[in-house]
């Protein structure tokens, strides 16, 4: 009942708190707008996401923050609705906050313009628009971590290096029929002539909750592999339906969004699937270690303590990792820090790895995706074990889908 | 031909696990004459009891039994504190008071226990069962089976003396009351069904897909079920399960991959909108005819 109550409370906090990190409000503060969906799409991965974001920030201000400055968390549910997050937005912006994470898709796309015409950076890390990487586009918008093309791509190339190379290979792609879903396509396009595979997507009906009608054709089909490409609860039925349809675990190759709580929904029969992986999971880490120390022994952590290390909680963990860096090469100037400054803050930002719980970003007027580094990891039946080293795949034609998108961007169309 | 039937079988299947979300929204209008819009979430709900048990260390046989108590419970007191006060006001006002539950179960539960998927774990194995190259999916057949012993099971009450109570209540609340049948309890009663029976849909759904908010969203096939089969028809949630279940399942599993996606759900709101334009009442719904 201690969990419950303490999830409850949690909820709470998120649904309608807007709450100081820091003990007293002190001038100095530096207020982060953590506008999330707690209460609809994205509850998946939020919970533990958020409470990362939150352990981190205190972390920096229970080890005296930057230069004397600390961290303040603003934190309220959007619902996943454009409309609740700009009013969020808003809000948030009045208060002072000069960057913004909404782990949704729609939110930050309506707040896109106005952030930008705000000088107001926002962090858009596994969600959100891949083009917002072209910083000469899109000036205030960083997505800070592989994008979903970056991370097709290090699939494909893992499959290359590593599971028996592409040429004359069939992968399947069984993918949530969404925008989102359909995102990795024009970069498997791409990769399938220049690297002589062949490749079918094959869409399911969203939420994903049965997708067996997709998985008898994939089956017909005999991919050699099959790349996932859902999110939620979908994930899993995912799995455990093409274990069900004769394809191995092996074969299974998953974009960011598969954790630890699907391994708990199918089981063991998890074992032996892989995923991309934008930090590292555990709590092997030094920042991690420090949390634990500094934050969760004492009573200040954010939420369940047994989140902690899990995949979502490390992911928002780094991201806010890069975004205290950026803040802190932004105060190194001296003057006050806004978005402006802060935005400068995030292109100085070179070779960063949060101690190692990331592959290292390097921002630049251009680049705001960090490289598009990451890696593949593997289930091995209670863990997430890399497979592969931190490394950005294909980063050309990668980079060439991203210039492209911005330009349509750009132009208007 | 193996494919077509395999789609044939497993949408058959799902169509069935289908009707034990739309059997609760059935139960609700024979007796009160309500579309009840928080079947889907009442379904979630069910789910979270169950897994919350399950996850305390009640044994699963234990939990679904006792989860059936507290959903039961959990109808009577809607019935109770909100749709009784709603006597006498307009069905519309009831359907959006209905819409309002929805939407409060959906943020609420999943926020007090946990928004990440849970695992139900059932026991029933990932094998499937193999005929020639077809393969039927075990979750499917265990859940297309206790379906059909459920919606059977609900048609023989409706025989018992509570159950033609209940029926006397559908077809007119005033004439139960000049007979003596308290019409609020036996509301109350249809009530606490739906619940019992969203706690076999939430259970058998959830452990198929991990217990979390999109159970939910078992309402958008479930209502295709009851305006296919009849709002106010036991076995019409049965052949209207199974057609949508079918059709969902067949079509997309030929067109999907050629069009880019998104025909299940085209196909579904073709099923609802082509019933009520050519037969409103369903297949086997009631047309009740009133002088004017």
């Amino acid at each position: 009942m201690n969990r419950i109550r303490k999830t409850a409370l949690s909820a709470v906090l998120a649904a309608g708190a807007s709450f100081g990190l820091a003990a007293p409000m002190q001038a100095e503060e530096i207020k982060f707008g953590l506008l999330q969906d707690f209460t609809a799409v994205y509850t998946f991965v939020t919970g533990e996401y958020n409470q990362g974001q939150r352990d981190y920030l205190t972390l920096i201000n229970e080890e005296g923050g930057v230069e004397g400055h600390t961290f303040t968390a603003i934190v309220r549910d959007t619902g996943n609705q454009p409309q609740r997050g700009i009013e969020a937005y808003n809000r948030a912006k009045e208060e002072g906050a000069i960057l913004f994470d909404f782990l949704s898709t729609p939110v930050s796309a309506a707040i896109l313009d106005q952030a930008n015409a705000d000088q107001r950076v926002v962090i858009t890390p596994a969600h959100g628009r891949g083009d917002a990487s072209d910083g000469t586009v899109f000036p205030y918008i960083f997505p800070a971590m592989a994008t979903y093309w970056a991370q097709a791509a290090n699939l494909i190339d893992h499959i290359k290096q590593h599971d028996g190379g592409l040429d004359g290979k069939k992968i399947a792609i069984v993918h949530i029929d969404s925008p989102f879903g359909r995102e990795p396509l024009p970069i498997l396009d791409e990769l399938a002539g220049q690297e002589g595979f062949e490749y079918r997507a094959f869409p399911y009906a969203s939420p994903g909750n049965e997708q067996s009608a997709a998985w008898s054709e994939v089956r017909r089909y005999r991919p050699d592999h099959v790349l996932i490409w859902g999110a939620g609860g979908g994930q899993a039925v995912s799995v455990r339906t093409a274990i069900q349809n004769g394809i191995a675990p092996e074969q299974i190759y998953s974009v960011i969004w598969l954790a630890e709580t699907d391994a708990a929904n199918v089981g063991p029969q998890m074992t032996g699937v892989k995923r991309f992986e934008a930090s590292a999971s555990g709590t092997d880490h030094p920042i991690i270690q420090r949390i634990q120390e500094k934050v969760i022994e004492p009573g200040k952590g954010a939420g369940d303590a047994a989140n902690v290390g899990t995949s979502y909680y490390n992911l928002g963990v780094a991201t806010m990792a890069i975004s205290v860096e950026a803040a802190r090469l932004a105060l190194e100037d001296g003057g006050p820090l806004t978005g402006e400054t802060l935005k400068a803050g995030f292109e100085r930002v070179a070779d960063y790895d949060a101690e190692g719980l990331m592959p290292a970003v390097t921002f630049s007027e251009q680049d705001h995706q960090g490289g598009g580094a990451g890696r593949v990891s593997q289930w091995d039946g209670s863990a997430w074990v890399p497979v592969s080293d931190w490394h950005a795949a294909f980063p050309e034609i990668v980079r060439a889908e991203i210039e492209e998108s911005a330009a349509h961007y750009g132009s208007g169309n | 031909m193996a494919y077509f039937l395999e789609l044939l079988i497993n949408g058959a299947l799902t169509g069935l696990m289908y009707s034990l979300a739309a059997l609760g929204f059935v139960l609700i209008y024979k007796s009160a004459g309500v579309p009840n819009l928080a079947q889907g979430a009442v379904v979630m709900t069910a789910a979270y009891v169950v897994w919350i048990m399950v996850s305390s260390g009640v044994p699963l046989w234990i939990a679904i039994p006792a989860g059936m108590a507290v959903m039961f419970a959990f109808g009577l007191v809607v019935e109770r504190l909100l749709l009784r006060r709603m006597v006498g006001q307009p069905v519309i006002m009831v359907v959006m008071l209905t819409l309002g539950l929805e939407i409060l179960l959906r943020g609420l539960v999943p926020g007090l226990l946990g928004s990440t998927p849970r695992s139900l774990d059932l026991g029933i194995g990932f094998a499937p069962v193999i005929l020639g190259d077809v393969f039927i999916n075990r979750t499917y057949l265990v859940g297309g089976t206790i379906a059909l012993l459920l919606v059977g099971a609900s048609l023989l009450f409706f025989r018992t003396r509570i159950g033609t109570k209940l029926r006397a209540v559908s077809d007119d609340h005033v004439s139960s009351w000049a007979v003596g049948i308290s019409v609020e309890r036996a509301i109350g009663i249809s009530w606490g069904l739906a619940g019992v029976t969203a706690v076999v849909a939430g259970v058998l759904w959830g452990s198929a897909q991990g217990v979390d908010w999109t159970l939910s969203m078992l309402l958008f096939p479930a209502v295709a079920v009851v305006i296919l089969g009849g709002i106010d028809s036991i076995p019409g949630v049965l052949v209207g399960g199974i057609l949508v279940g079918v059709l969902g399942s067949v079509i997309p599993g030929y067109l999907d991959s050629y069009v880019g996606g998104g025909t299940r759900d085209v196909v579904t709101s073709l099923i609802i909108l082509l019933t009520i334009m050519v037969r409103p009442y369903g297949i086997f719904g009631r047309e009740d005819i009133e002088r004017i």
